[in-house]
């Protein structure tokens, strides 16, 4: 058993225990390695000043680099990997062609957001060159999405991000060396892990018997997943981690495999991961994991973690609610699948899960049903949702064969609507259907007031996107109405 | 010539190289101590006590230090009326109580939970109306500024509107929090780094909390990581807290704000809420504008009353009234203290303005960029409210050239189309102007000090008062002092500002940065030159420097050096002769010569003085001025909204740094797109802040800029009263971000069938949603 994680930083050798494992990233970065240049400001994973690239050694290679928030990951969780900051773009004296367009263009001002978007586009320019793209505004736009800035008002930086020189973009692989790296990672023997420090302990083991072994062991025990929620909860001083388990050295659960009529997403299986493999299948979900999060955020995140949180306006779970998907559950006494409807019991964040108990992946299965998924909130990107619809749908001859509906951010969880699935089942796609139900939909949910909006403008969202939901159908369906139903 | 030029911004390569050193970048050094603020529980109270027993028994604890423990118990930029920690009495939420002291980092937070706080709360104001009905004033505006008849006018106008214009705050939203960091010096002396706009303040308010004269203060500030406004008085009490600490421990002192305790502390944009009533013609031409600006000041004076005169100032925003009134009065609330914010009030009346031409444009069923063109100052018509007359007015050449380049008529065709086949989606598009008063309405602000060494290798060391927060002054001054010897700007380094190189300095703000201490940069190089040349010219005389005889040159205070003597690549040549010289070769006859490699200059506006009791004089040196036009989209079934397009036209006079204004235009375009749509303030009933992370709090993101977003200036070789023939650029362009809003109402106004629409700001998804659905009458 391993007490110590090793990675790399900016080529450089490192091997970590005890209290400096349960470091955040920055702070690590700050206040112990003196690498300044990546900033905190928000410490929630909001703001993007404190983006990092790296590359995780799986399978024998180091990934393509992804950028994350290194302000809520953990040193911990940096085992066998290579950590890119801005300090490590320069090449001696000479500037990365995408820091070298940023200079050009102005497209720094107090300086304070800058390396965070360097790394961000750096990553651009690593995948523009491997995939062979041009990055234009929307690219750059994407790429940048979890990233803010308060000086610029954005313009001078799209303009860097569109004029870098590509042709000088070297692969990050060539900067320090990556051979040299994966041969060092590929001699440390694969064992658990077990860091105790600062009060403090984490266990991150490789095979799944020993994780479910130590869940069971200890009620206490809470899993580390992409901690992009437990992270910032922590940061807040919410809440404070004792014993962790993390599934990151598991290498199975990082595979989203399709099988037959389904697919098995496993529990570490990133949303960025699961955005593209998805894009065929459930292309309409895909694209709200598109607007979802922050590239930075997607990279860490999990499936598992956002359905596992549990909240109201959890983004996928609406989706999962209507996919019908099964959540695949680990335990001392063997595994069980649970529908995801039966999983989500009714109030607060409640679960059907004992304490001794792990959720190990998620299976969506395939069908030909079609989908419609809307997320409304203040800001259109990266912002947590006011309310969230989703609903599948087949229809016949004009009329709804099924129809399924899920809304969050409407009551205490994210509600699958039987009442208005079992009124619209055989009928007709009509307006009249949809008002109605719109006119109906205070007596069925109980949105409340808070921060993101009221409760009228709750209930109102959720009628209007009924009706919405109408009428894209009825443009699609060729039905002739050409009038939105407002 | 760098004048002009794009340069580069003199910290871009360390900032894109993350080399560039913020406070919390500096450094931890020997013994150097963590501070944190703890912060009241309660809005509105009486504090009982104070528990810090716990605390102190922390094994990273080195101290708790009280109201008690200060030498001054108040500050305040206008008056000493903030508590720099309570006293006694508690006047708004997360108000500072008291400071721990910690060895470590990361026990910050936990000492500060160990201290315990009692306090009788009671009932606190917490609107502009209830402040109202209670009398709860702060400031009230001298006098009216009056123009003609405004009773009048009403009276016999063919149409009039009534209403009440309101806006709300805004959060700050720099990156870096307010930080500082103090290092206990020999003899009691503090040299205190802060985050700060307004170092000679700081320098103050520091020497005052501890009970020290002024001069055994240093406050320097390398650069800041964003200010607009937030770090002009604000951050003071926040260095005075590090210094504390560093005084009485003898240990370095370091504070840094979280964001989450940064946004509930400090305070913010001033929420405004302005009563109107205005009078028009058939065409829309405004006869009469009476109104009255009400802002909620928070807890403490702050620069609140300079604020709301801003706002008096801007209520005419770029159109001539003829008969108007405009009065102020500031509320006091149980808010944290509002502050500058970019534009200063000015954004507040100006958006006034233009709220109402787009109801009177609704109201007549006329195009609003119509309604705003025959508003206009032009002509004859320049006098404003407070009886300046506009000189180099530009505004109707603006118009008329953004309209054409925006394609604003054939646009609203299609949006006219577009609206009429009711697709779910309803697009707005409006044209909305700025016209910026340059100048601190503070006559004594407008002054600067700079001080200029040339080193005998023909490079330059540059130190004023002003504060680099991103705005590029430092590259600014860079290419005025380089111009101004004829060198690279390479060769010029503007150094950190600090209170012991330039005394008595203003704060950076008001737009003035560069105007200021740019001017007093260039007097300073003008009087090294004004000793160099005739130097120069005893050389092309070829005289023999004799070591026995003393050359003497020349000393005046405001030097005019000779036209023909050209600093150039490196050289000064005499126009008349052809003869030159390399200039390095004349710094070191000049060394050799015992004549003077640096200067010192002061600068103060000329032609100011406006008295705010009989509203009389020039309260402007000039204005900047300039036009948007934006075109949205909103989304009938949710509310929510995005910018398809936005044409910037800006008047800079002679840019010295088209790459920096237009990254001014930019920024400032977009922060006031914010404060107009996403940027909401949300306090529970406790007055809890709960937008205090960006979390929930939603400046916009990359996403939310205009698919196409064009700036441009307009050519303007005739503004004489600044450096160079430039403009203020910092604020002007933020209230353009209003049009985004006014595109909004225009948006609306397709679906309100004549009704008036009443929109508030920020129009947030849910306030436009609401509004839609009022409108419709479902």
């Amino acid at each position: 058993m391993r007490t110590t994680v090793v990675f790399f930083l900016n080529g450089k050798r490192h091997e970590v225990g005890s209290d400096q494992a349960f470091q955040t990233v920055s702070d690590f970065l700050r206040y112990e390695r003196g690498l300044t240049g990546t900033k905190v400001v928000c410490a929630e994973g909001d703001c993007g000043a404190c983006t990092v690239l790296v590359s995780r050694f799986r399978a024998g290679k180091l990934q393509p680099y992804q950028s994350i928030n290194s302000c809520i990951a953990y040193v911990y969780s940096l085992h066998r990997t290579h950590l890119i900051t801005v300090e490590g773009l320069k090449r001696g004296q000479e500037l990365h062609p995408v820091q070298a367009a940023m200079v050009e263009r102005q497209g720094s001002q107090c300086g304070y957001c800058t390396p965070g978007f360097v790394c961000s586009m750096a990553l651009l320019a690593e995948d523009a060159k491997r995939e062979g793209f041009r990055p234009d505004e929307k690219k750059v736009r994407n790429y940048t999405t979890g990233n803010l800035c308060r000086c610029t008002g954005y313009a001078p930086i799209l303009e860097a991000g569109v004029a870098m020189d590509l042709d000088r973009v070297q692969a990050l692989s060539s900067f320090y060396g990556d051979d040299r790296i994966e041969a060092e990672f590929s001699a440390i023997r694969v064992e658990g892990i077990r860091i105790r420090g600062e009060g403090k302990e984490v266990f991150l083991p490789i095979d799944l018997t020993e994780a479910v072994q130590e869940r069971a062991s200890d009620p206490t025990v809470r899993l580390s997943a992409g901690t992009t929620d437990l992270g910032v909860v922590s940061n807040k001083g919410k809440l404070k981690l004792t014993r962790l388990l993390s599934l990151q050295e598991v290498e199975s659960l990082h595979l989203i495999k399709k099988t037959g009529n389904r697919i098995r997403v496993g529990a570490r299986a990133s949303l960025h991961q699961l955005e593209r493999s998805l894009a065929d299948e459930f292309p309409e979900f895909s694209r709200m994991l598109r607007i979802f999060a922050s590239p930075q955020i997607k990279n860490s995140a999990t499936l598992v973690g956002n359905l596992m949180n549990a909240s109201p306006i959890a983004d996928t779970i609406p989706f999962l609610r209507v996919a019908e998907v099964l959540v695949l559950i680990a335990s001392p006494q063997g595994e069980r699948r649970v529908g995801i409807n039966d999983f989500i019991l009714p109030g607060y964040k409640k679960l059907d899960l004992r304490s001794d108990e792990l959720v190990v992946g998620i299976e969506i299965p395939l069908s030909d049903h079609r989908y419609k998924l809307y997320k409304v909130s203040n800001r259109k990107d990266l912002d947590i949702s006011a309310v969230t619809f989703a609903a599948r749908y087949r229809l016949k001859d004009g009329a709804f064969e099924s129809f399924s509906l899920a809304l969050g951010g409407v009551g205490a969880s994210v509600l699958r609507m039987g009442g208005i699935e079992a009124q619209v089942l055989g009928k007709p796609l009509s307006l009249n259907l949809f008002r109605a139900l719109a006119n109906t939909l205070p007596g069925e949910i109980t949105p409340i007031t808070d921060v993101r909006g009221s409760a009228g403008y709750r209930l109102r969202v959720a009628q209007n996107l009924l009706l919405k939901f109408h009428d894209d159908l009825a443009v699609e369906e060729g039905l002739g109405i050409n009038e939105a139903s407002l | 010539m760098s004048i002009g030029t794009n340069i580069r911004h003199d910290s871009s390569v360390t900032h894109v190289a993350g080399e560039s050193v913020f406070i919390d970048d500096r450094p931890e050094v020997r013994g150097e101590v963590h501070v944190g603020v703890v912060g009241s529980p309660i809005a509105r109270g009486i504090l009982k006590s104070i528990d810090a027993r716990e605390a102190l028994a922390h094994p990273d604890c080195l101290g708790v230090f009280t109201a008690a423990d200060f030498h001054a118990k108040h500050w305040g930029t206008i008056t000493h009326d903030q508590p720099f920690l309570v006293v006694d009495a508690i006047s708004y939420m997360q108000e500072a109580v008291c400071i721990v002291a910690s060895s470590k980092r990361g026990s910050v937070e936990a000492i500060k939970k160990l201290v315990k706080i009692e306090a009788t709360p009671s009932e606190g104001v917490f609107s502009i109306d209830e402040a109202k009905a209670k009398g709860e004033i702060l400031y009230r505006a001298a006098s009216p500024f009056i123009q003609g008849d405004v009773d009048a006018a009403l009276k016999s106008s063919p149409h009039r509107l009534k209403g009440i214009f309101r806006c709300g705050g805004q959060e700050h939203f720099y990156l870096e929090s307010q930080a500082a960091i103090a290092y206990p010096l020999e003899n009691g002396q503090i040299e205190v780094h802060s985050s700060s706009q307004h170092p000679s303040e700081t320098q103050r308010v520091v020497a005052e909390a501890l009970g020290l004269s002024f001069h055994q203060v240093v406050c320097v500030v390398k650069r800041m990581g964003g200010g607009f406004g937030g770090k002009e008085s604000q951050g003071a009490p926040i260095a005075a807290y590090a210094a504390l600490v560093a005084d009485r421990l003898r240990r370095p002192a370091r504070i840094v704000l979280t964001k989450d305790q940064d946004m509930m502390i400090t305070g913010k944009r001033h929420p405004f809420q302005n009563e109107y009533e205005v009078g028009f013609d058939n065409q829309g031409r405004l006869l009469a504008v009476n109104a009255l600006l009400q802002s909620d000041g928070g807890a403490y004076l702050d620069l609140s009353s300079s604020i709301l005169e801003r706002a008096m100032f801007h209520l005419d925003g770029a159109y001539h009234l003829p008969n108007v009134r405009v009065e102020g009065i500031c509320y006091r609330t149980h808010h944290h203290p509002h502050t500058a914010f970019r534009g200063f009030g000015g954004p507040q009346g100006n958006m006034t303005i233009e709220s109402i031409l787009e109801d009177v444009a609704h109201y007549l069923k006329k195009d609003a960029s119509e309604v705003r063109r025959i508003n206009l100052y032009s002509g004859a018509n320049l006098k404003t409210p407070y009886g300046q007359v506009l000189e180099n007015n530009l505004l109707p050449r603006i118009h008329e050239r953004l309209l054409l380049s925006s394609g604003y008529e054939k646009r609203l065709g299609e949006i006219r189309e577009f609206n009429s086949r009711r697709c779910g989606k309803v697009r707005g598009i409006s044209l909305t102007a700025t016209k910026f008063g340059i100048s601190f309405t503070a006559r004594f602000l407008n002054q600067a000090n700079a001080l200029v060494n040339l080193q005998l290798d023909g490079t330059l060391q540059v130190s004023t008062g002003a504060t680099e927060m991103g705005q590029g002054v430092n590259t600014k001054i860079q290419q005025i002092v380089a111009h101004a010897f004829g060198v690279c700007p390479d060769a010029v380094r503007v150094m950190p500002t600090s209170t012991e190189k330039n005394h008595n300095t203003s704060p950076t703000a008001a737009s003035s940065g560069s105007d200021l201490n740019g001017a007093a940069a260039l007097l300073a190089c003008d009087r090294i030159k004004a000793r160099l040349i005739p130097l120069a010219r005893a050389r092309f005389q070829g005289q023999e420097f004799d070591p026995t005889r003393e050359f003497e040159s020349p000393e005046s205070l405001t030097p005019s050096p000779d036209p023909d003597m050209v600093f150039s690549e490196g050289v000064v040549r005499d126009q008349r002769s052809g003869k030159s010289v390399p200039l390095r070769e004349l710094i070191h006859l000049a060394y050799q010569n015992r004549i003077s490699l640096g200067s010192y200059a002061h600068y103060k506006t000329p032609d100011l003085g406006f008295d705010k009791t009989r509203v009389v004089g020039r309260a402007f040196n000039y204005f900047t001025q300039g036009m948007a036009v934006s075109e949205v989209e909103v989304d009938e079934y949710t509310g929510e909204m995005k910018v398809r397009r936005a044409d910037i036209l800006m008047d800079l006079g002679r840019s010295l740094n088209p790459g920096i204004d237009r990254g001014q235009t930019t920024g400032a375009f977009i922060q006031g797109m914010g404060w107009v749509t996403s940027e909401h303030l949300v306090y529970d009933r406790d007055r809890n802040l709960l937008t205090h992370s960006p979390t929930t709090y939603k400046i916009p993101n990359v996403q939310d800029t205009p698919r196409e977003f064009n700036v441009e200036f307009i050519e303007n070789p005739d503004n004489d009263r600044n450096v160079h023939g430039s403009k203020a650029v910092g604020e002007p362009p933020f209230l353009l971000g209003t049009s985004v809003w006014t595109a909004i109402k225009h948006a609306l106004s397709f679906r309100a069938n004549g009704q008036e629409i009443r929109l508030v700001s920020p129009a947030t998804s849910e306030v436009i949603l609401m509004e839609l659905t009022r409108l419709k009458g479902e």
